[in-house]
């Protein structure tokens, strides 16, 4: 096999997944979502849903960390205004008798539209403000609008500290009640997502995004907007995590404000530092990383110390500090993440027969 | 009037220990360039072992009592009528060797593990980017969080104050002011503390090596400073005052995990001040408590926690380095 | 084409240009020189757009630009490189040069997301367009897909002038774009430079200190001394003018 450029076209070349490896690996895990709902366990459903909406969230963040270099330690909010917004539209819907069958498709769009308009306002400050004053901003905003969501005041329609119970919804008269059903929207909204952000980077508005990230005056210079660019950054990944918190409304029987706190956000972000940021794979990487290790961890512990209630106490200190080493570990010794391993380990295999053209 | 007053002081209060916790962010920053997400994780930690040391250990049968009960002590405080300021007094003349034991060890604890951190995760990371070196503190939040449930299981408790707390009354513009004595005293400390590390930075030789080693690690190297050691002296500075902090806090409302957020509204507070001004953040930490005891007084409880976060916000907006920070000029 | 009127620019106390004028013709190469410190780079950063002058005015084509943001100019046809290379580090070379094409696309989120449609057909005009008229012509068609971080510096200046290409400038500033470079390099880059004239009709501006380059290749220099301008003719004019010479050139040993 001859190992060499051999595209015939520009279009050839311009193409993602232009080799035969890529193209299995897309279809495989289509497979595997396809699969997952009829042969999983509830375990394995509820773990795979998990990962599915942590997955959107943090693509989310990635176009805004990740390819734009703007910290935000306060993305958990967009997920707050995106599980809110969709159970508080639901009810608006059903108030004005749209059929339960079409609600989903006014309500989860209007749910990442609601968390993009909150996105552009959170992004105001980055365009006065970088780094650590930026990160402080977002965090701020992020107690800020949890705190109106618990307010008394607002808790006629918040539910307040008590919260919301949700709504199942129903796509043409499909009511997805169960978490199988669930995981399936999940899966696809998933899909959709990561290949649809990705789309932004093969055209201007992501080489603008990475521009900024590099070095914004020189962004300028070359005409990109930084007003119009940074806050498109925001909006889009508020309405991911938008979309991210509609699926999660639809996925747990109640939202509360606790869910969203900065643990929320700290996660997210983690998740985005394992995998690698400004990868497309990265999200993934980390989420499977971040939701996994809980879950090993049960393992390991009711493995070694049976089911003691010494061992259940230690169980969540234990994540916690697992979960703080493994940003420090990975910062330490793999700063770009989980996704550079696999750089180095598909470097290694790119010989005959495994040459990748 | 009246009203407006206490609350006014209660606020200077607040502002005081504020104006502390930050003195230990600014120092780290001014030292290292690095913001302590964390810190207020570490001055939770400093609380944990004010506790343990001053609570829960005189209290093990198989450890001292150390408790002052000389003869004429035991039989005044019989005498004496309940929630007196002598009784006050005599509580805690009583209690004085725990205050003191427990106070020591839990800044001798917090310089300890300000070491660690900074010995293995700090100094690996000198040169690397900013955003590195604030995920480490933001994953040694976590950390610290875990390690603090694991050692100390989660309950809310109790701890001696630092100073005698009697319930003093007078009247000022002919209207009653209610202060508690500790709370005045640990003001004073506070003020006391923030100024003598003020002066001891502009006029000792350490002092001095920090400035100069926070703004071009390689020419203090050059010139003969060690680095790293005004690394370790920054953070060993910041736990030893957070300590501090964390035991009037501790002393004023209790020890407990909420300790722990308190370290964001004062990073707020900081970065309002500007990450590098000592007297910037002072006047930010003053003007947030007193912010926040007038939100307190006008729109009730619920909106003090938020307070600090909205006034960095408006700061921000208007001056996007603090009140009184300095201006990183980008060279194009 | 470019007209430069009076530029006066202080920050603080610091007075970096004190007057600055001159004018450059349609395709014309002007030599920019003088020592470090004279405020070069910055009245390139005035005439690009990142400093406001506290006097004069900055004309393009008759157009007064003052008070364009640098987008703004970009749009109109100003490019520039940097005196530090100010190539983005995470992308390739094709990437690179394709953001210099940024304000010549309409792609927005909608069409980007969806990209198979009008952004596909936009990006596969791009590819075409930029490979026959800036890559084929820089000479760097061999390492198009290779990351920036991965080039020798004297490529990576090429790179820096392909992105500026790729703007279609009728206005091009030049900041030391053969600084550190050896003979056969800066032979190569001022043939590419005379090429940009000579095929596209630019107008360039060039701060330089190699003034072997300075003087083969440009029809007229303006010599900038601590924010004055001292001088401004022909290179054999500026070459024999006394007070360029004890400013800045120095004498024959």
């Amino acid at each position: 096999m001859i190992n060499g450029n051999l595209k015939a076209t520009y279009a050839a070349d311009e193409k993602i997944a232009d080799n035969r490896y890529k193209v299995s690996f897309i279809w495989g895990l289509a497979a595997l979502a396809a699969l997952l709902p009829i042969f999983a366990n509830d375990y394995i459903i509820l773990v795979a849903c998990q990962v599915g909406i942590m997955v959107i969230a943090v693509v989310g963040l990635n176009v805004l960390t990740g390819y734009t270099g703007l910290m935000s330690l306060g993305h958990a909010a967009f997920v707050a205004i995106g599980a809110y917004g969709v159970t508080l539209l639901h009810h608006a819907a059903t108030a004005l008798s749209i059929s339960d069958g079409l609600q989903p498709f006014l309500t989860i769009p209007g749910a990442m539209a609601l968390a993009a308009v909150i996105g552009l306002i959170v992004g105001l400050p980055s365009l006065r403000v970088k780094g650590v004053y930026l990160a402080v901003a977002t965090l701020s905003a992020n107690f800020i609008i949890i705190f109106l969501i618990e307010l008394d005041a607002f808790a006629p329609w918040t539910g307040g500290k008590t919260g919301l119970t949700t709504v199942d919804p129903s796509i043409f008269g499909w009511v997805l009640d169960t978490q199988r059903e669930v995981f399936v929207l999940i899966a696809v909204m998933a899909f959709a997502t990561v290949l649809l952000v990705q789309n932004l980077f093969r055209t201007r508005v992501g080489r603008a995004f990475i521009a900024i990230r590099e070095r914004d005056y020189s962004a300028e210079i070359l005409g990109i907007s930084l007003f119009h660019y940074k806050l498109t950054s925001f909006a889009i990944s508020a309405a991911c995590c938008g979309l991210a918190g509609a699926l999660m409304a639809y996925f747990y029987a109640r939202v509360l404000p606790e869910q969203f706190e900065l643990l929320l956000s700290l996660q997210l972000v983690a998740a985005l530092i394992v995998g690698g940021m400004g990868r497309t794979m990265g999200p993934v990487f980390g989420v499977l990383v971040i939701v996994l290790s809980p879950e090993l961890l049960k393992v390991v512990l009711s493995a070694i110390a049976g089911d003691s209630i010494e061992a259940a106490q230690f169980r969540a200190p234990l994540q916690e500090i697992i979960f703080g080493l493994l940003i420090i570990g990975f910062i330490m010794f793999e700063p770009l993440g989980m996704t550079q391993i696999s750089d180095r380990v598909f470097r290694a295999l790119n010989r005959w027969p495994f040459a990748r053209g | 009037m009246g009203q407006f007053l206490q609350f006014a002081i209660n606020g200077l209060m607040s502002g005081a220990i504020y104006a502390l916790i930050a003195l230990g962010i600014v120092a780290i920053y001014k030292a290292t360039r690095v913001v302590n997400f964390a810190h207020g994780y570490v001055i939770m930690i400093g609380a944990y072992l004010y506790y343990t040391f001053a609570v829960l250990l005189p209290a093990a049968p198989w450890f001292p009592d150390l408790l002052f009960t000389p003869a004429w002590l035991v039989e005044a405080k019989a005498s004496a009528q309940m929630f007196s300021p002598e009784a006050a007094w005599l509580a805690w003349l009583e209690k004085l060797p725990r205050i003191v034991f427990g106070l020591i060890c839990a800044i001798i604890g917090s310089a300890l593990l300000a070491r660690l951190i900074e010995r293995f995760l700090m100094r690996p990371l000198l040169g690397q980017s900013n955003f590195a070196m604030i995920m480490i503190t933001v994953g040694l939040i976590s950390v610290l969080s875990g390690a603090k449930s694991m050692i100390w299981t989660g309950d809310a408790a109790s701890v001696p104050h630092l100073a005698p707390n009697p319930a003093l009354r007078f009247e000022v513009f002919g209207s009653k002011v209610f202060i508690f004595g500790a709370n005045l005293v640990s003001m004073g400390l506070a003020l006391l503390i923030f100024a003598a590390i003020v002066i001891w930075l502009r006029r000792s030789s350490s002092g001095v090596a920090m400035r100069a080693a926070s703004e071009d690690q390689s020419t203090a190297y050059s010139m003969g400073i060690s680095v790293p050691r005004v690394f370790a002296n920054a953070w060993v500075l910041a736990a030893a005052t957070g300590a501090i902090a964390g035991a009037i806090l501790a002393a004023r409302d209790g020890v407990s995990p909420a300790l722990g957020l308190f370290g964001f509204s004062v990073l707020a507070i900081v970065l309002m001040g500007g990450l590098d001004s000592f007297v910037g953040v002072f006047i930010s930490a003053m003007a947030v408590g007193i912010l926040e005891a007038l939100a307190q007084w006008q729109l009730g409880g619920d909106w003090v926690e938020i307070t600090p976060y909205v006034a960095v916000l408006i700061v921000i907006l208007i001056r996007p380095h603090g009140l009184l920070g300095q201006k990183e000029i980008e060279r194009i | 084409m470019l007209k430069v009127e009076d530029i006066q620019l202080s920050f603080g106390g610091v007075r970096a240009l004190q007057g600055v004028s001159f004018e450059a013709s349609p395709g014309e190469i002007t030599g920019i020189i003088g020592p470090n410190g004279a405020g070069k780079t910055s009245l390139f950063n005035v005439i690009s757009g990142f400093y406001k002058p506290d006097t004069g005015r900055v004309r393009v084509e008759g157009q007064d630009v003052s008070a364009l943001k640098p987008d703004a100019r970009a749009a109109l046809g100003i490019a520039r490189t940097f005196q530090n290379i100010a190539l983005f580090r995470g992308m390739t070379v094709l990437d690179n040069i394709k953001l210099g094409c940024h304000t010549r696309l309409n792609a927005n989120v909608w069409s980007a997301l969806r990209y198979f449609g009008s952004a596909q057909k936009e990006e596969l005009e791009l590819r075409r367009d930029l490979e026959e008229r800036v890559i084929d012509f820089l000479e760097i068609d061999h390492v198009r897909k290779a990351p920036i971080t991965a080039l020798p510096y004297g490529l990576q200046k090429r790179v820096e002038l392909g992105r500026a290409l790729a703007m279609k400038p009728k206005l091009l500033l030049l900041d030391e774009p053969v600084a550190g470079m050896n003979r056969e390099e800066t032979a190569d880059m001022a043939r590419f430079i005379l090429d940009v004239q000579e095929q596209f009709g630019t107008t360039i501006l060039l701060v330089e200190h190699d003034m072997h380059m300075v003087m083969d290749i440009c029809s007229q220099v303006v010599v900038l001394n601590f924010g004055q301008q001292i001088a401004q003719g022909t290179p054999a004019e500026i070459a024999q003018s006394q007070a360029v010479i004890d400013a800045y050139l120095g004498q024959a040993a």
